[in-house]
């Protein structure tokens, strides 16, 4: 059970603050009939992978607050590792995930096609950024976090404007990156590279000598502790939480178009906890959830809310990977990056 | 029948049936812990990920892909080198610590076991702070220092992936060598002193070579820890794009769709090779005797080193210390008191916010440490207590085939953890268990997956115990069992509690066993880190490192003063005995 605790409910009075002044008024819970059903259920058991650990932590503390009467119960492992457990617990019938949180749009669509998701339609949907308001035509899954890819470098840098920038030779022995075959981020930086400059970006990149971790936010790791001074691939909200505590990092947003990856959420179709589940995922879509995910640097998934900074979706340039061919695109750039970075 | 023979076959019954009871129950328990998820792992390896349908085809993939070869080699380049250094310098100090009068033993020892508790992938995280080749502190020192363009140390390679990996193994090596020194009675070596050996070729003829088994057993598990270690190579060899067995596994998770057959049947190679480490320890010891207590005295005798060698020897003992223990957490600490890492230490910088968060106000962390400590407190116990029945009916060979039940027990240790996660997951989750989400799973995983080393050790104890004390106590009447527990557990109590600290530290510091079987009320520390590590809060991950060192050292101190007393109480009855 997630615990209350100063920081959460300091989130939970901003989350009220932010959205009054916003002007937005949230559902009273006690007249939702899914929240009746919820509490009944008692509990949520969430496997999520999107978003880091004070994020979901503050998330949960606002929906307990909102929707009292049901444990949350976190497992929050690698986006990867959560699903690779929900395939267990679907193999051997002991489905315990209630909602599916993670980076990889294929997992949706695998599960999808084994009938392994229930659809629901988020009963404020409208709201949602129109470009992500139908993921599904099925409303099998929603779209649960919204990941920014941006230029990472030291703040006594100014780095690259542009990825062709950044590949040009100026920043050899300065990169740092996760791994396409570790991170679903990466991996999808790395589709859209692919599909944006061609095989020559790969080739370029690995001439610039680049630093390989494993997580996206390896990069952000490797600047703070001085060892390179630009990263790619990494959510620009992590980095920019890293600079509100006060570490020496900034973020450049590409001129040739920040990558933007969905974090995806589902329900699965044997979920102890369905309504509970429901409840939840739509609750990421409230004012009170924005205003976490506003004071956590994460784009807001609401249309009405602006994020930190005063930025929107409309403000920036961004690109995403089209879902059709993603899965064999995914194969195809993990394949190429071990090929040609290593 | 007549009365006499039915009188005769009762007493046959009633004198073996306990025999055969215990025998039984300890067959099932071993069929069910380890033969069930082996069983399960070995099934996954014959199916297709792709079809779900029973097939060879990973099999041939492997053999017939050198691209998945390479990570083996580099596995067995690295285990073999962690299990030489590991015996180079933990018998050695076991020796110096044990059996001579150098300075500082008791720190020495002290620290040792600290840096045997300290996870390796935390003390990767440590170094890399340290030996980054353009940050790390230590390199930019000696930059300044000199002034020269060159780092002095890069961790990230081959070499740094094995210092670390080998420092963190050496404590394996020095406990079960010292524990060897400790139990040996001084007849053997008083004898080779009667007939005129020196200090030095007494412990040369004698002493190394009655504590061979523990070398053995020592290197064997070092050797192990290399091929399985997973945290260690994934931050170390990642950036060089070196792949060892354990990172292969983990890609083979990490890449959609996941394929978790072909990772089952890429650890199939591993039990053989393990399954030949143990064959020539069985070769080398089989037909030795290593005897070391028998009915008499109990008392080791400290060699004297002279003023240099002291010295000299506290230098080469302070070697694990320095590497395992106070740079790398003198790194984590300054980590851990920062509210920014990035913007170094200082005075405006420093915080105890972090040591708040971790013991005060985050819940999953309390949590996570209470459990751990009671998992591993259980599991140690459980683990100890069959490793020690399995190595008596093993070793005394109370049954033809006795043997088989002691290979059985060995196996789980060299399949890595990620993947024996699954096969305990399928093994237990459905009917008639459905442990899924429990504790009893995590704990039975923990039991079964360090079985090896609670049977190793027990074997390696009841090896230096003469079986002539158990025969003496039948002949005046004593049962079997009655035999074992009031003559052979009590002579093995020293060695048996430094068993189970060997097992209890290593669940304290497992990272990917419990990976699919924790649920959020179950999870533990070192998932809860790595997670942490994952999402790249390197403040937390360092104060709740710091905190799970604290908490399993409190433990490892107790259990220490534990053995203490037991020896200072032996002493004292021995000293009682031959005054009167």
């Amino acid at each position: 059970m997630s615990k209350i605790t100063r920081r959460s409910l300091l989130s939970s009075g901003a989350a009220v603050g932010v959205a009054s002044a916003l002007g937005i008024r949230p559902v009273l819970a006690q007249h939702d009939p899914l929240y009746e059903a919820a509490r009944e259920e008692g509990e949520v058991n969430l496997y999520w992978g999107s978003y880091e650990q004070k994020t979901i932590d503050e998330l949960i503390a606002a929906f307990t607050a909102k929707y009292p009467g049901i444990n949350v119960n976190l497992l929050r492992q690698a986006s990867q590792t959560v699903y690779t457990r929900l395939r267990l617990e679907l193999q051997n019938d002991a489905v315990q995930c209630d909602s599916l949180g993670t980076t990889n749009a294929l997992h949706y669509r695998e599960l999808k096609a084994i009938d392994a998701l229930q659809p629901y339609k988020p009963t404020e949907s409208a709201i949602i950024p129109e470009a992500f308001r139908t993921l599904d035509e099925d409303d099998m899954y929603h779209v649960g976090a919204i990941s920014l890819i941006c230029i990472n470098r030291a703040a006594d840098v100014k780095g690259p404007q542009s990825w062709a920038e950044m590949v040009g030779g100026d920043f050899a022995g300065e990169i740092s990156c996760g791994s396409p075959a570790h991170s679903g981020d990466v991996a999808h930086w790395t589709v859209a590279m692919l599909a944006k400059f061609g095989d020559d970006f790969l080739r370029d990149f690995a001439a610039q000598n680049p630093k390989i971790g494993q997580s996206s936010v390896d990069s952000v790791t490797d600047i703070l502790a001085g060892e390179r001074t630009v990263g790619a691939s990494a959510p620009y909200s992590y980095t920019l939480t890293q600079k509100a505590a006060g570490n020496p990092i900034d973020i450049t947003i590409p001129s040739d178009e920040a990558v933007l990856n969905l974090g995806i959420t589902g329900i699965p179709a044997k979920a102890p906890h369905p309504n509970a589940g429901q409840l939840f995922n739509q609750f990421l879509y409230s004012p009170e959830a924005s205003a976490v995910l506003v004071a956590n640097n994460w784009p807001t998934l609401r249309s009405d809310v602006p994020w930190a900074g005063d930025l929107s979706l409309d403000q920036i340039s961004w690109y995403r990977n089209p879902s059709e061919g993603l899965d064999e695109a995914m194969k195809e750039a993990i394949d190429k990056w071990k090929n040609i970075v290593g | 029948m007549s009365s006499h023979s039915r009188a005769d076959l009762f007493g046959l019954v009633s004198h073996n049936l306990p025999r055969w009871l215990v025998i039984s129950v300890v067959i099932v328990t071993l069929l069910l812990l380890v033969a069930h998820p082996l069983g399960w792992i070995l099934w996954n390896s014959v199916h297709d990920d792709t079809t779900q349908k029973l097939s060879l085809v990973n099999y041939r993939r492997i053999f017939s892909s050198a691209s998945l070869w390479v990570p083996i080699v580099n596995s067995l380049i690295v285990a073999f080198s962690v299990a030489f250094f590991s015996t180079l310098i933990g018998v050695p100090l076991a020796w110096l610590v044990s059996r001579t009068d150098m300075p500082g033993r008791g720190l020495v020892r002290a620290m040792t076991m600290t840096a045997f508790v300290t996870p390796s992938f935390i003390g990767a995280l440590g170094w890399i702070l340290l030996a980054a080749p353009r940050a790390g502190w230590l390199n930019v020192g000696w930059q300044n220092l000199t002034s020269s363009d060159w780092p002095l140390f890069d961790i990230y390679t081959m070499t740094g992936t094995i210092f670390v990996c080998s420092i963190y193994t050496v404590p394996y090596t020095f406990s079960l060598v010292a524990s060897a020194f400790d139990e040996m009675a001084v007849e053997l070596e008083d004898a080779a002193t009667t007939l005129g050996a020196g200090k030095w070729r007494t412990m040369l003829t004698i002493t190394i070579p009655l504590a061979r088994p523990a070398f053995l057993v020592g290197f064997i598990l070092s050797f192990i820890q290399g091929m399985t270690l997973f945290g260690v190579p994934a931050f170390l060899l990642t950036p060089s794009g070196t792949r060892v067995v354990t990172t292969q596994l983990a890609e083979f998770y990490q890449l959609f769709p996941p394929e978790i057959f072909l990772a089952a049947a890429y650890c199939m190679p591993l039990l053989v090779v393990t399954g030949g480490l143990f064959w020539v320890r069985r070769r080398l010891l089989g037909r030795r005797q290593f005897v070391t207590i028998g009915g008499k005295s109990l008392r080791t005798r400290r060699i004297e080193l002279g003023a240099r060698a002291r010295w000299v020897g506290f230098v080469f003992a302070m070697i694990v210390p320095v590497t395992a223990v106070f740079l790398p957490f003198a790194a984590l600490i300054l980590v851990s008191l920062s509210k920014a890492w990035g913007m170094g230490p200082s005075l405006d910088n420093f915080t105890l916010d972090w040591y708040r968060w971790a013991l005060w106000e985050n819940g999953e962390t309390q949590r996570a440490m209470i459990n751990s400590l009671v998992y591993a407190g259980l599991a140690a116990t459980l683990g100890m207590i069959l490793g020690t029945v399995v190595a008596f009916i093993s070793e005394r060979k109370l049954f033809s085939g006795a043997a088989i039940l002691g290979a059985l027990a060995t196996m789980p240790i060299i399949i890595p953890g990620i993947v024996l996660s699954v096969g305990f997951f399928s093994a237990y989750t459905r009917p008639p268990f459905g442990f899924y989400g429990t504790s009893m799973l995590v704990i039975i995983a923990f039991v079964a997956t360090f079985l090896p080393i609670a049977y190793s050790q027990a074997t390696t104890t009841i090896k230096g115990i003469s079986a002539d004390l158990e025969r003496a106590a039948r002949s005046v009447g004593a049962g079997e069992i009655r035999a074992f527990l009031s003559i052979t557990a009590p002579l093995m109590r020293t060695g048996l509690i430094s068993g189970w600290l060997l097992v209890f530290i290593p669940i304290m510091r497992e990272l990917s066993v419990v990976i699919f079987l924790v649920s959020p009320q179950t999870n533990v520390m070192t998932t809860l880190i790595y997670n942490y590590k994952d999402g790249g809060n390197y403040e937390a991950v360092a104060a709740t490192s710091v905190v799970l060192l604290a908490g399993t050292l409190v433990i490892v101190l107790l259990a220490r003063l534990f053995v203490g007393q037991g020896s200072r109480r032996t002493r004292k009855i021995q000293t009682m005995e031959e005054n009167s």
